[in-house]
């Protein structure tokens, strides 16, 4: 039972899920294209605003964008090595759950490496959108050339919590079983929510997306630090524990909740 | 090796006879298995309050099962839909934990080592496939070599094999969503046999099969009982499996085991009659009691006290009942004799679709 | 009657889910809070055209709501399934045009969202924002016909994604990618009088602004009856791209056996 065995399992199952995508071709170059589109277009909303009337609440453009793009590249990370997590309710309504049981694999990472995506779309459009952004703010002197590692770091603790959210909203369904409704709520407009800066919104909402649902840790608190220079480094320190304890704790939830279907076979 | 005492030599004994006993490869004692399910609400918002709803309705789908199978066993485990087959098997594979009772296959609890137990089982889902729907077929061994830790040489080796006894050269690189049932359940059965277990679980394997089909997979099921010592647990609704392959059958039903036994015993405890029909040459008839006419079902009963019955008659036959545990084949054909000139005769025993429609 | 109990079966078959459909309404109506906050944002310290700050809220909260009628068709009005299971070749044999019966059955899907959720996400913006209604009945006719309008061109749209299913076997690409073009384009979140100017004469040259901007200023009071023969005209296009696209469905199927 070593990490290595399990790293190497992992590695040929993603690739062959890489490998039954490209047996449709056609479609994984028009999706990497639409892919890519739908979130320009969704960028432009924000975009076309600020330039109209400039900086909202104190953040300009190059921000919002900044931020938007972390949270376009987390969760890219998290859809791709975790993307069935998300599509856990079809497993339990089908019945394919069952199937993954009787193989001598942890569930979830059974789980995690069907249907691997790769995200080329997301990744292209966020990728594009951050060097833009880090480009624009280093011209202008506002940040230097430390905030680049910082936004790599960020990133990849950001698909760490949001892969804890999902992976809790997703353990509600041993209880639930339906969890469209429930994913809208803690995944989609949360995350919607995150891409503008928080101060836009009224304290309990705030405090909702802090505390409750903590994705306001995966681009905007870091962002504080990194962008503007307020709280203090042990901001990034702070946010690889809050990642850490998001993972152990959705990890311990997820745990419980399988034993509760085995036991229930909801 | 010094002298032994007799206590030692005693043991030593004891050890070697159980080595050719059998030994208990699937147990199960006492299973029980509850489901809750909610109420659902009628009425408006009834979504809302089916989800906050604390009302339950318990169903017992498993009430006491208790059974050995031992090692080389080749069982069929049977019972009309809805009975409590699917979830014994998901108890017994670790699928599910069991209300109360024990599961032990090995020796080994699945409840606690899912993951060692279900490394020394087969399964296979007659519904559904266990292989990678986009990939071709050989891919989806690769991968599960990989996830059953088979190296590529034990790999190759048994594949070889499988691919001996199933045919599977003719699909090898075949995309699985493009395979015909048959070719899937063919590679779905050597899929489940790649890491080599000592445990089959067979859920209907031969369901929506034709007939060549579901001979084929008789056939690899009867090599992999005989020739490997598989043992093999399989639920299917087709009694024709069940008669050509397992020497001994359980029947579950509505939670229950109502038989554990060999299908022949099943047989006489049921004691379905057997029918004759017999055939004359020139006229026939039945000597009745004086001013009596012939009215079917007629009951003839022999000297002896034994007796069977007429069920049917046309111009030059006539066919009847009996109890082959009541009254001898020959004792009927001789009454009969004394009826006409027999021509021809032919004798039915009782389906075993019957028997167990019975049963159930 | 046939058409109308086509429509009736779609709206009961969701009844059955409205309890789940409510807790959805929860984060709909929180995706319109969010613009919302951002517009209150915007225009903290500046004006918002002719607007206003609560004006945008108002115009925020009619399209959310609308987006139900207008955004939320079903994907390729269950084409791309059909195409998948093989059921397209039984439906295009049946003796009601494959169109006008995929449309009836969506027109009942869109009758329950808009009794189940357009009505009361709108209904729960007017108390949290504390909106006015509109003062006349012929204002709320006119935005309810170019709901209307609009509704039928979401449904003719969603019929030529569907049947793109038949080359590509994959087209939620193209209904998420029409999806983002309803956010852009539509004035979904941002009225298209302020989208650069390029972008507007896009906009315009497309049956979007017609979806969801037009009906909201019409019932916001900015627009007169006449903007509804944009509607009218887009209409016409779109049923003829409609029936042309079904032309050559049926080829498709009838070449390839679906």
């Amino acid at each position: 039972m070593n990490i290595r065995y399990w790293l190497h399992l992992y590695f040929v199952l993603i690739r062959s899920s890489i490998r039954s995508g490209m047996q449709y071709k056609m479609n994984f170059l028009l999706g990497t294209f639409l892919a890519a589109g739908i979130q320009i277009a969704e960028f432009l909303m924000i975009a076309i605003v600020l330039n109209k009337f400039g900086a909202v609440k104190g953040w300009s453009l190059y921000e919002v964008g900044y931020l938007f793009a972390v949270m376009t590249l987390s969760k890219a990370l998290y859809r791709s090595f975790a993307n069935d997590v998300h599509h856990l309710e079809n497993y339990l309504t089908s019945g394919d759950l069952d199937q993954l049981l009787t193989r001598p694999v942890p569930v979830l990472l059974a789980l995690m490496s069907q249907n691997f995506r790769m995200m080329p779309g997301e990744l292209l459009q966020g990728g594009f959108i951050l060097t833009w952004a880090l480009h624009g703010m280093m011209q202008a002197g506002q940040i230097t050339w430390i905030a680049v590692p910082f936004t790599f770091l960020v990133i990849l603790t950001g698909a760490v919590i949001l892969f804890a959210i999902g992976l809790t909203t997703a353990t509600a369904g041993f209880w639930l079983t339906r969890i469209n409704e429930l994913q809208t709520l803690t995944e989609d407009a949360s995350q919607t929510a995150v891409r503008y800066p928080l101060v836009l919104y009224p304290v309990w909402l705030r405090s909702i997306l802090l505390v409750v649902i903590p994705v306001g840790f995966v681009n905007y608190v870091p962002s504080l630090f990194i962008l503007r220079g307020e709280l203090g480094a042990w901001v990034l320190l702070g946010i690889v524990l809050v990642a850490a304890v998001c993972l152990f704790a959705s990890m311990k939830l997820w745990t419980f909740g399988m034993s509760r279907y085995q036991s229930t076979g909801s | 090796m010094g002298i032994m005492t007799e206590a030692a030599v005693r043991t030593e004994l004891e050890r070697s006879a159980d080595k050719d006993r059998p030994q208990p490869m699937i147990e199960a004692r006492g299973l029980h298995k509850q489901f809750k399910t909610p109420v659902v609400k009628e009425g408006s918002f009834a979504g809302i309050r089916t989800l906050f709803s604390r009302e339950y309705r318990v169903k017992e789908a498993v009430k006491d099962i208790s059974f050995t199978i031992n090692q080389g066993d080749f069982i069929g485990y049977i019972g009309p839909n809805g009975a409590g087959k699917s979830t014994t098997i998901k108890m017994l594979t670790g699928i599910l934990h069991p209300s109360s009772g024990e599961v032990r296959i090995a020796g080994v609890d699945p409840h606690r080592h899912r993951r060692r137990v279900v490394s020394r089982l087969g399964v296979v889902f007659g519904q559904r496939s266990q292989l990678w729907w986009d990939l071709p077929v050989k891919d989806s061994y690769e991968i599960l070599a990989h996830m059953y830790k088979v190296g590529d040489k034990e790999r190759d080796l048994r594949l070889g094999q499988l691919s001996e006894l199933l045919g599977l050269g003719e699909f090898w690189t075949t995309p699985v969503r493009k395979l015909s049932l048959g070719q899937r359940m063919r590679a779905d059965i050597a899929a489940s046999m790649l890491h080599d277990p000592d445990v089959l679980f067979m859920d209907e394997p031969t369901i929506g099969l034709d007939v060549t089909a579901k001979r084929s997979i008789r056939d690899f099921l009867k090599t992999l009982n005989t020739e490997f010592g598989k043992t093999i647990l399989l639920t299917t609704h087709d009694m024709d499996d069940i008669e050509q392959l397992c020497e001994r059958v359980m029947v579950i039903n509505h939670g229950q085991l109502s038989y554990d036994g060999t299908i022949d015993e099943l047989r006489e405890k049921i004691g379905l009659p057997t029918t004759i029909r017999v055939t004359f040459a020139g006229a026939w008839s039945i000597p009745l009691p004086p001013g009596e006419s012939l009215r079917l079902p007629l009951e003839i009963r022999l000297p002896t006290g034994e007796a069977f019955r007429v069920v049917e008659t046309g111009p030059d036959y006539v066919r009847v009942e009996a109890n082959r545990q009541q009254i001898r084949a020959v004792d009927i054909l001789r009454e009969m004799s004394a009826w006409g000139e027999a021509a021809d005769i032919h004798t039915e025993e009782p389906a075993f679709e019957d028997v167990i429609h019975k049963v159930y | 009657m046939l058409y109308f109990s086509l429509a009736s079966k779609a709206y009961a078959r969701n009844l059955q889910y409205r309890g789940a459909h409510m807790l959805h309404n929860v984060a709909s109506a929180l995706f319109g809070y969010l613009y919302a906050c951002i517009w209150i944002g915007i225009g903290q310290d500046r004006p918002l055209g002719e607007y206003g700050v609560h004006g945008m809220i108002g115009y925020i909260a009619f399209t959310q709501a609308s987006l139900w009628i207008s955004g939320f068709t079903t994907n390729g009005l269950g084409i791309p399934q059909s195409v998948r299971t093989g059921q397209i070749s039984l439906d295009l044999m049946r003796p009601v045009h494959l169109f006008v019966h995929l449309m009836c059955r969506e027109w009942g899907q869109i009758a329950y969202q808009f009794v189940y959720k357009s009505v009361p996400i709108y209904l729960l913006y007017v108390l949290v924002f504390s909106l006015s209604l509109p003062q006349q009945v012929t204002t709320l006719l006119l935005a309810l016909a170019g709901l209307a309008a609009a509704a039928y061109l979401s449904i003719c749209m969603n019929y030529i994604i569907g049947a793109t299913a038949l080359w590509t076997t994959e087209s939620s690409w193209l209904y998420w990618m029409n999806h983002a073009l309803i956010n852009l384009l539509a004035g979904f979140f941002i009225p298209v009088e302020w989208l650069p100017r390029w972008l507007q004469t896009v906009s315009w040259l497309s049956p979007y602004p017609y979806l969801l901007y037009v009906p909201t200023r019409i019932y916001l009071g900015f627009e007169d009856a006449y903007r509804l023969l944009g509607s009218l005209v887009w209409c016409v296009l779109m049923t003829l791209a409609c029936l042309g696209v079904t032309a050559v469905v049926r080829r498709k199927v009838e070449v390839q056996g679906g």
